[in-house]
């Protein structure tokens, strides 16, 4: 088991998720956060903190979102994609992106 | 199992050992009172309560058997409350360092500020870790936490005539010079003598009445406000004298200081419960679901912090864990006397134990 960060987050980046992460499991990308599963102890102490509510139990995610578990897991590995454990502004055209679904194509690895 | 270097003060000693003050942890003390264990409590938090407190004080929770609702600030009142008959020793502030097993079986744990406990048992409530504060890691900055670094303005002393810099840019760093201006006022002779908020940028991650009163504070020139990210500091003679920052315009700047507060709130850390020997899974205390034990004996973790098949951190199975915990850790504490399954409506001992009145036959 892990958490997975769903679509919701990519062109938003919060970030309010990496201040409470007690393992520091959060790794970052150009316009998406994912959570590293080897590292993720499934606290859910991050699962309030994400304004947008991007983050789920692995067991949890909508079925339309259940492919996110193995980008997750990829996305964590790519040597460019580094820890995160500060809070930082989230991207700047956040407000416009939130509420949209479907946004797996805008993902940038 | 660590190895501790043995500090002055006599250790306290104690059948039972929680680490870990969060509902769990209070409700253990609780079990272990009703089985005639006394015990002491630390938690890295200034509070009670752990978790729900610290993260979600007033979010209601849904789930506890028997209350409806309760937010986590008013069920940790009242798991305090039902444990104080059994006056547990609680120590708040204070970080377990080391834990060591003595020739006589007993654990001798180190905690912050060189005190120590001698315990028979030890029951790990620690949750998703201690809450610490969140640091800047600047190079040769740890060195100075004590004497010119603080996180806390209880640790911070006599700021009198000095410079103070406080670093954050939420709730935390405006409540912290709201606290020192508050001081200064009832006691002029303890103003220092220029206060500075140092964030990377003119915005605060903070309440509505938080920003209120941090632009009164500017305005009335008792906080000077300087943008920039820490980058460095300066020393002369051994003692920090600036802290170097990076501006948003992306130029060098410098913030003279004496001492240096960091407001950046609280984070959990698991820290060093992973480095105690104990058998782990996915950075969990691995126990087994009969007695709630580690691989150590003596040892025993309860709540968010164990794992086992099936497990689910709910606080309900967590309450469950402590019970199970402290039936199994009375044989450990007093050896030979029999273990008897006790109602709390209807057992003499256990109403003695609570300190409540024993009610006649009607």
């Amino acid at each position: 088991m892990t958490h997975v960060v769903s679509e919701a987050c990519i062109r938003c980046k919060y970030t309010d998720c990496v201040d409470v992460c007690p393992v520091d499991c959060f790794r970052e990308g150009p316009n998406f956060l994912t959570i590293d599963p080897d590292e993720c102890i499934d606290c859910a102490v991050c699962i309030p903190e994400c304004p947008v509510s991007a983050i789920y139990a692995e067991e949890d995610l909508p079925k339309d979102q259940q492919h996110m578990t193995a980008i997750n897991a990829e996305l964590a590995k790519l040597p460019n994609w580094k820890s995160i454990t500060k809070r930082k502004d989230p991207l700047p055209d956040h407000e416009e992106w939130k509420d949209r679904t479907g946004k797996l194509s805008e993902l940038i690895r | 199992m660590t190895a501790s270097a043995a500090p002055s003060p006599l250790p306290i000693e104690t059948p039972a050992l929680v680490v870990g003050a969060g509902p769990v942890g209070l409700f253990q003390v609780f079990q272990l009172g009703l089985l005639d264990i006394p015990s002491h409590v630390v938690d890295a938090l200034p509070h009670v309560g752990g978790q729900p407190v610290e993260l979600y004080p007033d979010k209601p929770i849904y789930d506890v058997p028997g209350i409806p609702m309760c937010t986590g600030r008013e069920l940790a009142e009242a798991l305090l409350k039902q444990a104080s008959p059994f006056k547990p020793g609680i120590h708040l502030s204070r970080t377990v360092e080391s834990v060591e097993r003595q020739a006589d079986g007993r654990l001798l744990v180190g905690v912050s500020g060189g005190m120590r406990f001698l315990a028979r048992t030890l029951f790990i409530a620690g949750g998703v870790g201690a809450f610490l504060p969140r640091t800047i890691n600047l190079e040769g900055l740890p060195a100075f936490e004590g004497t010119q670094l603080f996180y806390r303005l209880e640790d911070a002393g006599d700021l009198a005539g000095r410079r103070v810099v406080v670093v954050g840019g939420g709730e935390e760093a405006i409540d912290m010079l709201d606290r020192i201006c508050r001081a200064t006022e009832r006691n002029p002779g303890s103003a220092p003598a220029h206060l500075a908020l140092v964030h990377r940028r003119d915005a605060f991650n903070a309440s509505d009445e938080a920003l209120e009163r941090l632009r009164l504070l500017r305005a009335g020139g008792a906080v000077h406000f300087t943008a920039g990210m820490p980058t460095g500091i300066d020393t002369t003679d051994g003692l920090i004298s600036s802290l170097q920052l990076l501006t948003p315009e992306g130029t060098p700047g410098t913030e003279p200081l004496d001492v240096l507060i960091i407001a950046q709130g609280l984070s959990p850390r698991l820290g060093p419960i992973t480095q105690w020997g104990l058998a782990m899974e996915r950075k969990q205390l691995v126990v087994d679901t009969e007695h709630f034990q580690t691989s150590e004996p003596g040892i025993f973790a309860v709540g968010d912090i164990n794992t086992y098949p099936g497990k689910k951190k709910l606080l309900v199975c967590g309450f469950h864990e402590c019970a199970l915990a402290a039936y199994a850790a009375a044989p450990i504490v007093h050896p030979g006397r029999p273990v008897q399954l006790q109602y709390t409506t209807t057992s003499t001992r256990l109403h003695q134990l609570l300190g409540v009145p024993h009610p006649g036959r009607g």
